[in-house]
């Protein structure tokens, strides 16, 4: 009995290394739901019918996620708050890559939102941080990338924080 | 050969669900959103009071979309000859704004991706919801 108890809690183990555990969020998204799924990285308009650049237009181009079963989801969100997930998925460009995330079924749009992805079932899930990365190395580090980044600055400076210039919040 | 016949029409009839639609020339108006926020309803996400954290969103390299007035919404991945679609700096500037455009839909899987080949008309931000929300996320 006791040989199979430890036999039993040894393979639970050896599982628990082999599969380590799924680890999305769920953000509570009217349908929402928490998936893992092994896909192809690929560039949107290529797959689409439109032209395809070499490396899936390094990182000017929506990509999405192809399923064993050819159903294609635009990845349109990573774990950095405000930010896509292209810079995360352009290394695997044309390849098999695993995500861990949330689908959204919405009957307007369907949508995948990467929060961690691996290589393969025996590796660690890495979180999809990648835009905060390349941000930092570009600009430097910053409590909130989206206040700081000269792009975001420039644009609020000349259109104001409303869209409208001469139209500002009331003090 | 009559089995064989029946089992296309078949297949034919019911349709993969991963079926891409072939391509069609249409003209949509509606609001230029993050495609994020405004179709997971996460948070306000139209006019004025969200402009900043459509612009954000547009910088951070989420798919930009226009809204039409029939509640769609239109991925783009194109504007007119350029087709950067993370971070364009034409679409990062037109956030919110109010357009009228013609373009190629494909409809793929729940998705409508549109390639939009001119912009009609741009009216600006004409959806002024600040007065009642303010500024979404995280107020002034």
């Amino acid at each position: 009995m006791k040989t199979s108890l430890t036999s039993i809690i040894a393979a639970a183990a050896v599982a628990c290394i082999a599969q380590p555990a799924r680890s999305a969020d769920g953000w509570g998204i009217d349908r929402e739901k928490v998936v893992q799924l092994e896909v192809t990285v690929v560039d949107l308009a290529c797959a689409l019918g439109k032209s395809c650049p070499p490396d899936c237009g390094g990182t000017k181009r929506q990509l999405g996620l192809v399923t064993a079963d050819g159903k294609l989801y635009p990845a349109v969100k990573g774990a950095t708050l405000f930010a896509g997930a292209v810079h995360d998925l352009i290394p695997y460009c044309g390849k098999k890559v695993m995500v861990d995330g949330l689908l959204i079924e919405n009957p307007m749009m369907q949508l995948f939102f990467v929060q961690n992805l691996r290589q393969s079932a025996d590796q660690k899930w890495q979180p999809a941080e990648a835009f905060e990365k390349h941000w930092t190395e570009k600009n430097g580090k910053a409590e909130e990338w989206m206040r700081a980044d000269p792009v975001v600055k420039q644009t609020i400076a000349e259109d104001g924080v409303f869209g409208i210039k001469g139209l500002a919040p009331k003090p | 050969m009559k089995k064989f016949l029946m089992l296309v029409m078949c297949f034919m009839a019911t349709c993969p669900h991963n079926a891409q639609a072939a391509p069609k020339l249409v003209h949509v108006t509606g609001e230029v959103v993050d495609t994020w926020c405004a179709v997971t309803g996460i948070m306000f996400a139209a006019g004025t009071a969200h402009h900043q954290c459509a612009v954000w969103c547009a910088v951070g390299g989420i798919p930009v979309s226009i809204k039409a007035k029939d509640g769609n919404y239109y991925m783009v991945l194109r504007i007119e000859d350029d087709e950067q679609s993370v971070a364009n700096p034409r679409t990062i500037k037109i956030q919110s704004h109010e357009v009228s455009v013609d373009g190629e839909l494909v409809e793929r899987d729940g998705v409508k991706y549109l390639f939009v080949t001119r912009v009609v008309d741009d009216k600006g931000i004409v959806d002024l919801t600040h007065g009642d929300y303010g500024i979404v996320p995280f107020g002034n």
